[in-house]
C-alpha cells in the first residue's frame, strides 16, 4: 500500500494531464462480497493514467457524533484539509499513528483550531484516545475522482473527463486488494463490478451513553 | 495372702478394663484420625487444586488485563507506532516494568519479532510460540505458560496494539519462579512446585530446595493422581497436574495441621486416660482395701479362732455386708467360745463336784517333765456303797461334793485334786518330798475325821489312801493309778489308812503280759479243762455236789497249777474272758449229769471282776434257762475279798442271782475281813470255811474253835457250812461230828475229769449198794 502511495502522485502528474479536456463521463461501480452481498463503505478510486489531476479545492470534515467518527471512511484528495468538529458534549482526543499522516488533536471540544492537512496519499487510521472503540479511516488519494459505495454496494463517479483510467477499490478491512481495472472513458457511463472480501466489523465494547452526563 | 490377692485382683480387673477401653478408644481415635486425615487431606487437596487452578486463571486474567491496559496506553502505542527499535525497546522495558513483566516483545502482525527487551529473539525471527499467536489472533488475546529461550518459565500474554486497529502484538512474560510459587502457595494453602513436563526438573517451588529431589522422585509418573508423600518426615497429600504445554505443577497439602488436631486429641485422650487410670488405681486400691481389709481382719480372727483363741472380739465398723458378716462372725465366735468352754469344762471337770476329772489329771501328769517328781495320792472312801444304798444316791452325791470341798481345803499350792470316779479322788502333788507326802496323807485322814453334816445327819467318813510316786512307780497315769490303787486297796484291806505303792509291790510283771497271750491261746485251743471235786454231804454220806476247778493243760509245761495263773487272770481281768466259757461248760456238764441221773449241785468260782460285771446276772439266767437247768443246780462261789471290792454292787448282783434261784456260796470264809454282819445281809446259802483252818484242825486248838464257832454261826444264819481241804479221816470225822454240812477234799476225792467223776460216783454207788 505504502509503495503505491508514494508512486501514485508522481504518475498522476506526468501521465494524466492530457485527458483533462475530454467530455465528462460517469462510472457506476458495484462491489460485492464473494458470497454476493453488496459491500458498503468501499472506496472507489478512479485515477487518470496520465496522472494529471486538478488541484484539490475543497475541505473535508470528519465529525464525532455520539462517540463515533462520522463517516467511518473518508476519501480525500491529497492536499485536502480535514476538519474534526466535535459534536458531542464530551471531549475527544483524535489521533493517527499512520505513517501517511501522523497527528494528534488532544482533548478538545467543538471545532479544533486548525484542520489537518492530508498531504500524502495513503491510508490513515484515526482513533480516539479516550474511546477505544472509535475508529475512522481516511484514504488519501491523488485524484479528485472517487466514490464510496452505499448500503447497496454501489458507487457512482460523475463528471470524469474522457480518457484512460485505472479503477480500483479499497476497504479498510479488505482481506486482499482487488485487482485494478483499466478503463477508457468516453462520454458514456461505464459500469464496473468488483468482488472484494471484507472482514466483518469486529465487535467492540462501547459503553452505553449516560443520560446527557458526558 | 488371700487379702492381697483379692486387692490385687480388684485393682487388676478395674484398671485392666479401663486400660482396655481407653486403649480401644485411643486406637479408634488413631484409626479414625488417620482415615479422617486421609479423606480430609484429599478433600483439601482437591479444594486446594480448585483454588490453585482458579488462582492461576485469575492470575492469568489479571495479567491479560494488565497487559491489555498497558497496550492501550497512548504513549506506549505511540512509541510502538514509531517503529523505532531503540524507542520500542525502551518503552517495552519501561512499561513492562510497570506491570512486572520480565519478558516484553513486540511482534509485527505477521508474527515476526520487532523488538525483544531480553534479546532472546532477534528482530525478524518468527515468534517462538506460533500457537499462542494464532490463539491471540482468534480471540483477540491469548496467554499460556511456556518456557522461553532463557530456559525459564513464563506466563506469557499476547495482546494486540490497537491504534485503534491492530498494528502490532505485544508479548509480555511474567516469570513463574519461587516468588510466584510462594505467593500462590500462600493464597491457596498448598505447597506449589513447578516442574518440567517430564516431571524430572524442578523449575520453581515454594518448598525449600532440600526437598526438591525427594519430591520429584515421589511425584514422578502420571499426573492427576493423588498420592501421599513424605518429605523429611512431614506428610503431604500431593497431586501433579499439567500446567500449560511445557510444565506440570505439583500441589502438596500438608497433613500436619489435620494430623495435629488428632495428635492433640490423642495427647489429651492419653493424658485423660493416664489420669483416669491413676485415679482408678488409687480408687480401686482404696475400694479393695475397704473390702479386703475387713475380710483380712475376719480371716485373722478366724485363724485365731482356729488356733483356739476366742478371746479377741471381731471388730469391723461398717454397715455393709461385710459389717453384717463380721457381726455374725462375732456371734459365732461368742457361741463357739462359750460352747468350747462348756465342752472343756465337761471334758476336764467332774460334773458332780466341779473338780478336775481323770482326763485333766492325766494331761497334767503327761505334761510333767522328765526330771520332775510327783506323787499321786488316791483316796477311796470306806463304806461309801453302803452309805449310798442306805441313804440314797442324792445323799451320796451330796456326800461326794462335801468330801470334794473338804479335800480342796487341804490342797497344797500347785497341787491338783481330781475326782476319778465313784468315791475315788486323786491328788497330784508336784515336787513334794516323801515325808511331806506322807504327812499330807495323814492330814487328809485327819481332815476327814470331822463328821460330815448331811441334811442334818452327822456322818462319819473314812477313806483309804494309796500313794504312788512319779517316776519311781510309773510314768503314766494308768501305771501310777494302778500302783496307787493297789496300795489303796491294800490299805483298805489292812485298814491301815494309807499304803505306799512300793510297800504293796508292783502289779503284774511284764512277763505276765505274755502269760495273757498264752491264756488267750489256751482258751482258743481248749487247753483249759475243768476238773470236778465232789462235795460230800456229811450227814448222809452222799455226794450232793461238785466244785468245778479250772486246770490248764499246757502243751509244753504240762498241767499248770491254778495258783500260777488264776490270781494273775483275776488281777489282769482276763478272768472275765475265761468265766463265760467256764460257766457254760459247768452248766452244760451239770445238765449232762442230770440227764445221766446224777443230780449234783455244781459250784463255779466267780472272781471279783466277774461279780461286778453288770451283764453277769442276765448271762447266768440265759445260760441256766438255755440248758433247762433248775437254777438251784448251779452254785456260784464268791470270795470274801471279791465281795469287799464293791460291796454294794456285789450285793445287788448277788441279790439278783439269789432271786433267780442260783445257790450262792462264800468262799474262803475267814481269810478276809467280811464280818458276819455283812454276810448276814447277803442272800447266800452257804459258807465255805477257808481250807487253811481245816488243814491245821488237828494241830491248832484255835482253829478248832474258829471252825466250830463258824459252823455254829453259819447255822445260826441259816447257812450251810462247807469245809474244804479235808485230807484226813480224822478231820472228816471231826467235821461231821461238829455239824459241818458238807465236806470236800483229797480225803474224799481229788478233783477229776467229768467222766472220771461219773465212774467214781458209779463206783461209790456200787460200793454203797
Amino acid at each position: 500500500m505504502n509503495a503505491f502511495a508514494w508512486v501514485r502522485p508522481l504518475l498522476a502528474t506526468l501521465v494524466c494531464f492530457s485527458l483533462f479536456e475530454a467530455a465528462a463521463a460517469a462510472v457506476d461501480v458495484q462491489v460485492r462480497l464473494p458470497a454476493g452481498e453488496p459491500v458498503e463503505d468501499v472506496a472507489v478510486i478512479l485515477e487518470p493514467v496520465s496522472g494529471r489531476v486538478p488541484l484539490p479545492k475543497k475541505t473535508a470534515r470528519i465529525e464525532q457524533v455520539d462517540r463515533e467518527f462520522v463517516p467511518y471512511l473518508s476519501i480525500v484528495q491529497k492536499g485536502t484539509s480535514v476538519q474534526f468538529p466535535n459534536r458531542d458534549r464530551i471531549k475527544h482526543h483524535v489521533y493517527s499513528f499512520s505513517p501517511t499522516k501522523t497527528f494528534e488533536i488532544k482533548l478538545y471540544a467543538g471545532q479544533p483550531a486548525k484542520p489537518v492537512l492530508f498531504d500524502k496519499p495513503g491510508e490513515v487510521v484515526l482513533g480516539c484516545n479516550i474511546h477505544d472503540w472509535m475508529e475512522a479511516h481516511v484514504l488519501v488519494v491523488d485524484t479528485p475522482w472517487f466514490g464510496k459505495t452505499a448500503l447497496n454496494g454501489t458507487a457512482r463517479i460523475e463528471g470524469v473527463p474522457a480518457g484512460r483510467y485505472r479503477l480500483w477499490v479499497w476497504h479498510p478491512r479488505q482481506k486482499a486488494a482487488a485487482s485494478v481495472q483499466a478503463l477508457t472513458l468516453g462520454a458514456t457511463t461505464v459500469r464496473a463490478d468488483f468482488v472484494l472480501d471484507v472482514a466483518p466489523q469486529p465487535l467492540r465494547f462501547k459503553p452505553p451513553a449516560g443520560p446527557k452526563s458526558y | 495372702m488371700a487379702g492381697l490377692n483379692l486387692e490385687r485382683r480388684i485393682v487388676v480387673v478395674f484398671v485392666g478394663l479401663v486400660v482396655l477401653v481407653m486403649g480401644l478408644i485411643l486406637l479408634l481415635v488413631q484409626r479414625s484420625g488417620e482415615r479422617i486425615v486421609a479423606v480430609e487431606s484429599q478433600r483439601q487437596l482437591a479444594a486446594g487444586q480448585t483454588s490453585f487452578e482458579s488462582l492461576v486463571a485469575q492470575n492469568q486474567r489479571q495479567l491479560e488485563l494488565a497487559a491489555t491496559v498497558l497496550s492501550r496506553d497512548f504513549s506506549f502505542r505511540e512509541a510502538i507506532a514509531t517503529q523505532d527499535r531503540p524507542t520500542m525497546i525502551s518503552v517495552l522495558q519501561n512499561h513492562g516494568s510497570r506491570i512486572g513483566a520480565r519478558a516484553m516483545m513486540a511482534l509485527a502482525l505477521d508474527g515476526r519479532v520487532i523488538a525483544d527487551i531480553q534479546q532472546q529473539q532477534k528482530p525478524g525471527d518468527a515468534f517462538a510460540f506460533a500457537e499462542l499467536l494464532a490463539a491471540a489472533e482468534a480471540a483477540g488475546q491469548a496467554s499460556d505458560i511456556v518456557r522461553m529461550a532463557d530456559g525459564r518459565m513464563y506466563q506469557v500474554v499476547v495482546v494486540p496494539i490497537l491504534a485503534p486497529v491492530r498494528i502490532a502484538w505485544i508479548v509480555m512474560g511474567f516469570p513463574i519462579d519461587h516468588a510466584w510459587a510462594t505467593s500462590l502457595a500462600r493464597t491457596s494453602g498448598l505447597d506449589i512446585s513447578l516442574v518440567n513436563a517430564a516431571g524430572s526438573r524442578m523449575l520453581a517451588s515454594s518448598l525449600p530446595e532440600s526437598r526438591h529431589a525427594v519430591l520429584l522422585q515421589a511425584m514422578a509418573g502420571e499426573t492427576g493422581l493423588s498420592r501421599e508423600v513424605t518429605l523429611d518426615g512431614d506428610h503431604f497429600q500431593g497431586i501433579a497436574l499439567p500446567l500449560g504445554q511445557q510444565a506440570r505443577v505439583i500441589l502438596l497439602h500438608s497433613l500436619e495441621k489435620s494430623e495435629a488436631v488428632f495428635k492433640e486429641l490423642e495427647r489429651s485422650l492419653l493424658f485423660t486416660a493416664s489420669g483416669g487410670i491413676v485415679l482408678l488405681v488409687f480408687g480401686s486400691l482404696w475400694l479393695a482395701r475397704h473390702i479386703a481389709g475387713p475380710i483380712n481382719a475376719l480371716a485373722a480372727t478366724a485363724r485365731r479362732i482356729e488356733a483356739g483363741d476366742y478371746s479377741q472380739p471381731v471388730v469391723v465398723q461398717s454397715q455393709d455386708e461385710i459389717g453384717q458378716l463380721a457381726a455374725s462372725f462375732e456371734g459365732m465366735r461368742v457361741g463357739i467360745a462359750s460352747r468350747e468352754s462348756k465342752i472343756t469344762r465337761l471334758a476336764y471337770e467332774d460334773a458332780l463336784t466341779g473338780l478336775p476329772n481323770r482326763v485333766r489329771i492325766e494331761e497334767r501328769l503327761a505334761s510333767l517333765g522328765d526330771t520332775a517328781e510327783a506323787a499321786l495320792v488316791v483316796l477311796d472312801l470306806d463304806r461309801f456303797a453302803a452309805i449310798n444304798d442306805a441313804l440314797g444316791h442324792p445323799v451320796g452325791d451330796q456326800l461326794l461334793r462335801q468330801v470334794g470341798a473338804r479335800l480342796v481345803q487341804q490342797l497344797p499350792p500347785g497341787a491338783m485334786l481330781a475326782r476319778l470316779w465313784g468315791d475315788e479322788f486323786a491328788f497330784l502333788l508336784e515336787d513334794m518330798a516323801r515325808p511331806a507326802v506322807v504327812d499330807f496323807a495323814e492330814s487328809l485322814r485327819v481332815a476327814l475325821q470331822t463328821p460330815m453334816d448331811l441334811e442334818g445327819q452327822r456322818l462319819d467318813v473314812n477313806g483309804s489312801l494309796g500313794i504312788a510316786f512319779y517316776p519311781a512307780d510309773g510314768t503314766d497315769l494308768n501305771a501310777l493309778l494302778q500302783r496307787a490303787e493297789l496300795a489303796m486297796y491294800e490299805a483298805k484291806r489292812r485298814q491301815s489308812g494309807y499304803m505306799l505303792a512300793e510297800q504293796v509291790g508292783p502289779g503284774p510283771l511284764p512277763e505276765h503280759l505274755s502269760l495273757i497271750g498264752e491264756m488267750r491261746d489256751a482258751l482258743d485251743k481248749r487247753e483249759f479243762i475243768l476238773h470236778y471235786q465232789p462235795k460230800l454231804d456229811l450227814a448222809s454220806g452222799r455226794v450232793t455236789g461238785a466244785e468245778a476247778l479250772l486246770r490248764w493243760q499246757h502243751p509244753q509245761r504240762g498241767l499248770v497249777a491254778p495258783a500260777r495263773f488264776i490270781p494273775f487272770a483275776e488281777s489282769t481281768g482276763f478272768i472275765r474272758e475265761i468265766t463265760p466259757w467256764l460257766l457254760e461248760a459247768v452248766v452244760a456238764q451239770t445238765a449232762a449229769w442230770r440227764a445221766q441221773g446224777f443230780e449234783l449241785v455244781v459250784s463255779a468260782n466267780l472272781s471279783a471282776r466277774d461279780l461286778l460285771d453288770p451283764g453277769l446276772v442276765a448271762w447266768v439266767r440265759e445260760l441256766v434257762t438255755g440248758h433247762a437247768l433248775p437254777p438251784a443246780a448251779l452254785c456260784l462261789e464268791i470270795t470274801e475279798s471279791a465281795l469287799m471290792e464293791d460291796p454294794a454292787l456285789a450285793q445287788a448282783h448277788l441279790q439278783a442271782l439269789a432271786d433267780f434261784g442260783v445257790k450262792l456260796s462264800i468262799d474262803d470264809y475267814g481269810a478276809g475281813q467280811a464280818s458276819l454282819a455283812y454276810v448276814k445281809s447277803l442272800p447266800v446259802h452257804e459258807l465255805k470255811i477257808d481250807q487253811s483252818f481245816i488243814r491245821t484242825l488237828a494241830d491248832s486248838p484255835k482253829d478248832v474253835a474258829i471252825v466250830q464257832s463258824t459252823i455254829t454261826l453259819g447255822h445260826a444264819l441259816g447257812l450251810a457250812v462247807v469245809a474244804e481241804g479235808i485230807e484226813t479221816e480224822a478231820d472228816l470225822a471231826w467235821l461231821a461230828a461238829n455239824g459241818c454240812d458238807v465236806g470236800q477234799g483229797y480225803f474224799i476225792a481229788r478233783p477229776m475229769a467229768a467222766d472220771a467223776l461219773c465212774d467214781w460216783m458209779n463206783g461209790r454207788r456200787a460200793q454203797a449198794g
